[in-house]
């Protein structure tokens, strides 16, 4: 597991390094060298690598094209985010309704940025190019040989075979998450919503309001403040039992099936990995039906009384039980069906991590005549925790981030009588990303999803730092020994 | 004493067996509710009152709502080529990680972790967006691209497995010549078979065990071009489910029965994969 905390030192160090050899290169290097900053050919060319010249020279020109052609027209605009308002004027000469010149304030956006990666990209090819330009005369110097085009390219599937083999994946990284999750964080401070939804109408930058109305109450209208504050204590507490109970579940269950006693563990296991083999969506909508209102596990519960004897208690005030339409009520169910699909799950995973127990020190506790409880207790727990700490962590950072479990319970079929919820078109079974999801697709408030969005990754970053900082730390040099 | 011990071993195996069962019920349910005579839910018995098969042979008769083989055709090709690129992907970024030694691996690694912990959901909004500015909601390639592109990201199971892979064979393989391409194609691919069994199983369940990204993506309404989640999600809709609901368990059950046998070879591999990255910590 890669620790999170100590990769800033050494991010730092490679930033130093980068510029260091940049600035030394420049200082160094001959005329050739100082005029590939200008021309970022002239490196290769001098060295007699003309192929590669010419192709830096093209790739330098595309830059500026782009940044003359495309970047030009929204770049300039990315201060107001467009200033041209969206309007239909008649055309007197061809006697029609026609669109104005109007600036769109969300491409502004997306391309503006889309421009600065290309820039920081060609920024670093620059710099690498400078470097190298150098390392070459270098070489020429020494009087070491110096590649030939193809040796060049021979390179890239040998010593340097790790940039073709990253390039294309790392391309598709930055376009489908980098981008996405820079975008997300710009539209944070703006009022992209409802309201402002471009072409129609433009948006524009506004500072932090969104994260001010998101941590207070503005009054009976913007609830934000309110809603958030429950939204994310369920998260917290959900993200809690959801780990847990699935986790010990999940030990004590493979405990349980890799018993000397039982007969056809293989059996019992398939069966159990069945329900989870089942993709989420089928049996997950599938139970909300098994446990909807008038659903059968109602009917059942009539028919044997227990509704009436809730009634009498008073528990319920309804003809059936709000299995998955109460608050209280819908809270446990999702924790208990989760336990359901999640166990399984967990079971393989201890079944596997229990296979490599050592067994010498069960033997000798044995011999020492210890328990059962006490060999759970103070070796296969222990044992258990120390290999399974950082699965923990992420386990309980997938579960803050548990979309389809919510999603397909409750989804439809929960509705919040509590109006300051509702005001901010939240309900009390949401997590922080399924109110996100609903705050775009229904409700058009991307600026809110969008701050929304950034406290769930603070939320998982803080938690994940701390974790991996302190408890695992502290678990390596811990009770097993 | 012999008889007490027994009383254990049944107890034992009478709690597992229990355990079992309730795990079970809703499954059982799934299938007996296909079964049924009847085309909405059965809320009065457990089990249907008529048992027929007649809702399995409509699901294979289209209708506005129902597109079931259309649906499992386009889950079909995104699947394929879903499972094409990211097992490229995700295999290229573990050998690179794994056997890779230049300077940015650990940076790169540790951005990577960063990424990880941005909610999928939430790039997802502004996915949506940059894919309806190039037109590609509502297309199959769009969707492939969603879940494809990123799939760089997920490689550390995979890299678990490489760094198991004996060094000394790739060292052998260096000093008679070899370059890193045919130590990565020739060497190191076909030691590292459960991994890339592993990886090219879970690459293709992606699209059939998603919902929230194909419903995303596919939201102009058109039946005809949803992938198998989102059309049995639409047959669920409070409008639709009382005439919908058994075919919805027909379709559940015979696109389960093949993921479940995916399932069941891949999670063998996953076990040891996530086991073997565990204990090296």
């Amino acid at each position: 597991m890669t620790k999170v905390g100590s990769a800033v030192g050494g991010f730092f160090r490679a930033i130093g390094n980068f510029f260091g050899e940049f600035f030394t290169a420049i200082a160094k290097g001959d005329w050739a060298v100082k005029l590939s900053l200008i021309i970022w050919g002239a490196g290769y060319a001098k060295r007699r690598q003309y192929v590669k010249a010419i192709l830096m020279t093209l790739l330098e020109v595309g830059v500026i094209l782009f940044s003359v052609y495309f970047a030009s027209q929204y770049v300039p605009k990315f201060g107001t985010l467009g200033t041209v308002q969206f309007a239909q004027e008649f055309n007197i000469e061809t006697m029609q309704m026609e669109n104005n010149d109007y600036d769109h304030s969300f491409l502004i956006l997306l391309f503006s940025l889309f421009s600065f990666v290309v820039w920081a990209v060609a920024a670093v090819v620059w710099i690498r190019n400078v470097v190298h330009a150098y390392q070459l005369q270098l070489d020429a110097e020494a009087g070491r040989h110096i590649n030939t085009f193809k040796e060049d390219c021979m390179e890239y599937l040998g010593d340097k075979f790790h940039i073709t083999l990253l390039t294309p994946p790392i391309i598709g990284i930055v376009i489908f998450t980098v981008i996405p999750i820079l975008l997300l964080i710009f539209v944070a401070f703006t009022n992209y919503d409802q309201q402002h939804m471009p072409p129609n109408s433009l948006f524009t930058w506004v500072g932090f309001e969104n994260f001010k109305s998101l941590f207070s109450n503005g009054g009976m209208t913007v609830t934000f403040g309110y809603a958030f504050v429950r939204v994310l204590g369920w998260t917290l507490v959900w993200a809690f039992f959801a780990t847990f109970t699935t986790y010990f579940g999940g030990i004590l269950m493979s405990l349980l099936l890799n018993s000397k006693k039982t007969r056809a563990p293989r059996l019992w296991r398939t069966l159990l990995v069945i329900t989870i083999a089942v993709p989420q969506f089928v049996s997950l909508l599938l139970v909300r039906n098994f446990f909807s209102n008038g659903g059968i596990v109602n009917t059942i519960c009539a028919n044997i009384g227990l509704t009436g004897w809730l009634r009498s208690i008073g528990l319920i005030s309804t003809s059936y039980i709000p299995f998955l339409t109460a608050p209280g009520w819908a809270h446990v169910m999702i924790i208990l069906i989760n336990i359901w699909i999640g166990v399984p799950y967990q079971m393989l995973i201890a079944t596997g991590i229990l296979m490599n127990l050592p067994t010498d020190q069960l033997e000798s506790a044995r011999v020492d005549g210890a328990n059962k409880v006490q060999t759970f207790r103070y070796i296969t727990m222990p044992y258990m925790l120390q290999v399974t700490a950082p699965t923990l962590v992420t386990d309980f950072v997938k579960n803050i981030n548990n979309f389809n479990v919510i999603f397909l319970l409750t989804d439809g079929v929960y509705t919040t009588t509590n109006q300051l919820m509702a005001n901010s078109q939240a309900k009390e079974v949401d997590l922080l990303v399924t109110w996100l999801f609903n705050l775009t697709q229904n409700y058009y408030n991307y600026k809110m999803a969008a701050v929304i969005g950034i406290v769930v990754f603070l939320v998982c970053a803080i938690f994940t730092l701390v974790a991996f900082n302190f408890l695992i730390k502290g678990d390596k040099e811990g009770v097993y020994q | 004493m012999k008889d007490k011990k027994l009383g254990s071993i049944i107890s034992h195996n009478v709690l597992i067996a229990v355990l079992c069962f309730i795990w079970l019920i809703p499954i059982v349910w799934l299938v007996c509710m296909s079964f049924s005579a009847r085309p909405n839910m059965n809320t009065s018995t457990f089990f249907p009152q008529e048992w027929s098969t007649q809702y399995y042979k409509q699901l294979f008769q289209p209708d506005t709502v129902n597109q079931f083989p259309a649906w499992f055709m386009n889950t079909f090709k995104i699947a394929i080529a879903t499972c094409i690129i990211s097992t490229c992907f995700t295999l290229m970024v573990a050998y690179a990680t794994s056997f890779g030694k230049f300077k940015a691996r650990k940076p790169l690694m540790n951005v990577a972790v960063m990424l990880n912990l941005f909610p999928g959901v939430l790039t997802m909004i502004a996915v949506y967006f940059t894919l309806r500015t190039f037109g590609l909601t509502n297309s199959h390639i769009g969707l492939t691209l969603v879940y494809s592109a990123s799939s760089g990201l997920g490689y550390l199971i995979c890299k678990g497995f490489f760094d198991t892979v004996p060094r000394a064979l790739c060292e052998a393989a260096r000093l008679d010549g070899c370059n890193e391409a045919r130590i990565f194609a020739q060497i190191v691919i076909p030691t590292s078979r459960p991994i890339i069994v592993y990886t090219i199983i879970s690459s293709f369940l992606t699209p059939w065990m998603d919902f929230v990204f194909a419903k995303m993506i596919l939201n102009a309404g058109i039946s005809s071009q949803y992938t198998v989640a989102v059309g049995l999600y639409r047959m669920l809709d409070k409008s639709l489910i009382n005439s919908y609901f058994t075919i919805f368990c027909c379709g559940g059950i015979l696109v389960s029965i093949p993921i479940a046998v995916l399932f069941f070879i891949m999670q063998k591999f996953y076990v040891e994969g996530i086991t073997a990255g565990a204990v090296k910590g």
